[in-house]
């Protein structure tokens, strides 16, 4: 059962994620770790219009009941935070990352506080791209190194110690990415201005 | 070397005989070093028949596979045990030159075993090892003992036992370099014990990173990071860690007169803002840390040194309702000079006074008496008049005078100055520590407070002990490398990991990292487990579970301990009795230590 202070955290980072444009009205899903259970937004909730009543508490090592309401995507949550010390989880649909994730193995920001707070965001790549074992490992691996990843063509996945702290690695991803496309678009070179920026590639 | 030498140095005092055994690397890839090779090496050593003050004690000195390697705070060490104030384990670190130049002698660690027939001193250096006589510096204060044994920050270090550790004080700290202290616990106690009172060091030795250009790339990411962060390189340096006397004063979160309130009205004069105007002579830094957040204070009387810090301050101050800055400093210095843990002391006098006040014990003692402090001190390194009752703690003290209730402890450790009430996370931390109450092994002011990394709900119960288990565990780690913590505030573990690497050559992720600290914060659990510890001891101080805060920001607030407790059993993995499950074990690579 959610409680108040947790309900309320989830409402304003979904409705945030919906009015920042990182994902579509009922696309994307997060969850928060609690103990030894999962709370996660149930399969088809707006996230602009989240309700009490729009989550689910399932087990993290166990199935149970729950798991007919929860997202698709339950799977990637619950081996994510079997794999990493995350406590939150916040799956998204940004634009532009999107875009970039269908040319490119890895994002590598150009902008400073990309830069600062990312370095470099990997991309995975999985033949079924929702729900599938082979998703929640690939996608649960590289976040063992990483705090926010990109699946190719499909959306990103972020982790926090709390919901806040994983929906600012999505923001800060599609700001990245925005900057990138636009820089591309503009068509000059860039002055690199960031000491040891080769450094990001091996990040 | 990278990152370990591979050597441990064994000496014991009983029979004079000094060892160069192998470290099993193995080991030190699980544990890294610190307090987690500490306790591993304490698992084998010290079982629940030893008494932690006789001769089968042990007392293992430890350092990191980053210690001396110039990556920035690498100058900490750690010291593990079995308390004698507690009888749980024993882990405290401390930071200065002598870890560094520990290392430099090449050696990992040092375990120092059994008793000496009369006082001595152990000195490592390049020549060889020796132990010598030191009757001539017994009964030496701190400072004179360190001054007289050529204490030189680069290149000799002392660390050393002051009257309090000498007089077998419970809570009596190791000092280092004058004025550092492992502190926590009672080490002194134990070193004095073994009439052990100093250990000098000088190395030539240089832990040299595997992958140089990574090593100067993760130098320069994290040099980035301490300038850019406003607490590392703007209120610690400006104001030290009393910075957030004020802070936490505001919020309710300030323990005053023995936590009988949360806000103390004079917590100003206290602050880091009144110790930078009024008795501030300059900053100082530790070895390779720019963060420079000791304080060089001098009082009215002219004495001169390290402190106040936060805890020293809030001690003598609000938790005795005590507002006289300069006698409060005077307290500090003589606490470093007989080797007292000043948390401890502070907090033991605040529970005399109530005592007193309540008319329990018969004494004149009151809150607000600051002109009292400095004879306190020196009784209970002396064990002279009351004294002798402080030295004790204040459970022994809250007991013998009929109000158990009236000390402020877990698990028989005196708590540090957060009233949880207004954090409901740090209840847990203290509830759940495993060397007692302590704030170090997994602060919430940053997530509560500070909003590091994010500010959570300080009230809210639901999730936060997952949100404890992960710092808990960061803690472990970090007092694992060893790191500072303060560091760890504005630079994550990722960039540890990738530091560790290129000093090891040996891969390293930041989930690795965590997964070290939860093998360590585990372990130690497991030791108390076997020394006798039950669930019955993850718990809190009366006051703190039954009685509300009657005003401020945290007024109507008790620590809902319960519901925390239990998600926090689930969340690590332990069962309803906090005894960790079999499969958890396995997957920490413990269970084959539960079996033996």
């Amino acid at each position: 059962m959610i409680d108040e202070r947790l309900y309320e955290e989830f409402r304003y980072i979904g409705r945030d994620i919906l009015i920042t444009g990182l994902t579509s009205s009922h696309g994307g899903n997060m969850s928060v770790r609690v103990g030894d259970r999962i709370i996660i937004k149930r399969r088809g909730a707006q996230f602009g219009q989240l309700k009490p009543t729009d989550f689910v508490e399932t087990g993290l090592y166990t199935k149970d009941s729950g798991i007919v309401r929860a997202s698709t995507e339950l799977i990637v949550h619950r081996a994510i935070y079997q794999k990493t010390s995350a406590l939150a989880i916040v799956h998204a649909h940004p634009r532009t990352a999107i875009v970039l994730s269908l040319s490119r193995d890895e994002i590598i920001p150009i902008d400073n506080e990309g830069s600062y707070l990312l370095r470099k965001i990997p991309v995975v790549s999985v033949e079924m791209a929702s729900g599938s074992t082979e998703m929640a490992n690939k996608v649960s691996d590289a976040l063992q190194g990483y705090k926010i990843i990109m699946q190719r063509g499909h959306g990103c996945f972020a982790i926090g110690q709390t919901l806040e702290e994983a929906y600012h690695w999505v923001s800060t991803l599609e700001e990245v990415s925005d900057i990138i496309l636009e820089h591309k678009m503009l068509g000059e070179p860039l002055i690199e201005y960031r000491k040891h920026s080769e450094g990001y590639k091996n990040w | 070397m990278h990152g370990w030498s591979g050597k441990i140095l064994d000496i014991d005092l009983s029979s004079g005989s000094v060892e160069t055994r192998p470290l099993d690397m193995e080991i030190a890839r699980q544990f890294l070093g610190g307090r987690g090779l500490g306790a591993r090496l304490l698992w084998d050593l010290v079982g629940p028949e030893v008494e932690p003050l006789s001769p089968e004690n042990v007392l293992i000195f430890t350092t990191g596979p980053i210690t001396a390697s110039a990556s920035q705070t690498s100058n900490r060490f750690n010291v593990s045990s079995k308390s004698p104030l507690t009888g749980t384990i024993l882990h405290a670190n401390s930071g200065g030159w002598w870890g560094m130049q520990f290392k430099r002698t090449g050696y990992d660690v040092l375990i120092v075993r059994g008793r000496a027939e009369k006082p001595v001193m152990i000195e490592i250096a390049p020549e060889g090892v020796k132990i010598a006589d030191a009757s001539h510096l017994w009964g030496k204060g701190v400072f004179e003992t360190t001054e007289l044994l050529g204490q030189n920050r680069n290149k000799r270090n002392v660390m050393c036992i002051g009257p309090a550790g000498e007089n077998l004080v419970r809570i009596a700290a190791i000092m280092n370099d004058g004025e550092r202290a492992l502190a926590r616990g009672g080490p002194g106690a134990v070193m004095g014990s073994k009439n052990l009172k100093a250990i000098v060091v000088e190395g030539k030795e240089k832990n040299q990173p595997a992958d140089k250009d990574q090593f100067k790339f993760m130098q320069y990411e994290t040099g980035k990071l301490l300038k850019a962060s406003p607490l590392t390189s703007q209120a610690l340096p400006e104001f030290g860690t009393a910075v957030v006397m004020n802070v936490v004063n505001e919020i309710g979160a300030l323990p005053t007169r023995n936590f009988q309130q949360s806000q103390f009205e004079h917590a100003d004069r206290i602050s880091g803002e009144a110790i930078t105007d009024e008795i501030l002579v300059k900053n100082q830094a530790c070895w390779a840390c720019p963060i420079t957040c000791t304080r060089i204070s001098k009082t009215a009387s002219g004495n001169e040194g390290e402190g106040p810090e936060f805890e020293t301050a809030w001690a003598f101050g609000a938790q005795c309702g005590i507002d006289d800055l300069d006698l409060i400093t005077e307290a500090n210095f003589l606490c470093n000079d007989m080797g007292l843990d000043t948390i401890y002391m502070g907090n033991t006098i605040g529970c005399a006074m109530e005592l007193a006040e309540r008319g329990l014990l018969d004494s004149d003692l009151r809150f607000g008496q600051a002109e009292k402090l400095q004879d306190l001190v020196r009784d209970t390194a002396y064990r002279q008049g009351i004294g002798d009752e402080l030295a004790e703690g204040s459970v022994r003290l809250a007991a013998k005078h009929g109000a158990p209730e009236l000390s402020m402890t877990v698990k028989g450790l005196e708590l540090p100055a957060y009233d949880p009430r207004g954090m409901q996370g740090q209840g847990l931390v203290y509830a759940t520590s495993n060397r007692g109450a302590c704030h170090e092994t997994g602060n919430m002011l940053g997530p509560e407070v500070l909003a590091l990394p994010r500010l959570i709900d300080r009230f809210a119960t639901q999730g936060k002990a997952g949100i404890v288990s992960v710092h808990q565990n960061s803690a472990a780690v970090i007092d694992s490398l060893v790191y500072c913590k303060f560091a760890n505030m504005a630079v994550a573990e990722e960039f540890f990991a990738r530091t560790l690497t290129a000093v090891t050559g040996e891969p390293y992720t930041a989930d690795d990292l965590m997964k070290v600290g939860e093998r360590v914060w585990t372990l130690e659990r497991l030791y108390n487990l076997r020394e006798g510890f039950t669930k019955e001891d993850d718990t809190l101080p009366d006051r703190l579970l039954n009685d509300p805060v009657v005003a401020g920001p945290s007024a109507g607030f008790t620590v809902n301990l319960a519901p925390m407790l239990e998600e926090y059993y689930q969340f690590r993995g332990w069962d309803e009795n906090g005894v960790p499950k079999e499969a958890k074990l396995k997957e920490l690579g413990l269970d084959t230590l539960r079996s033996s």
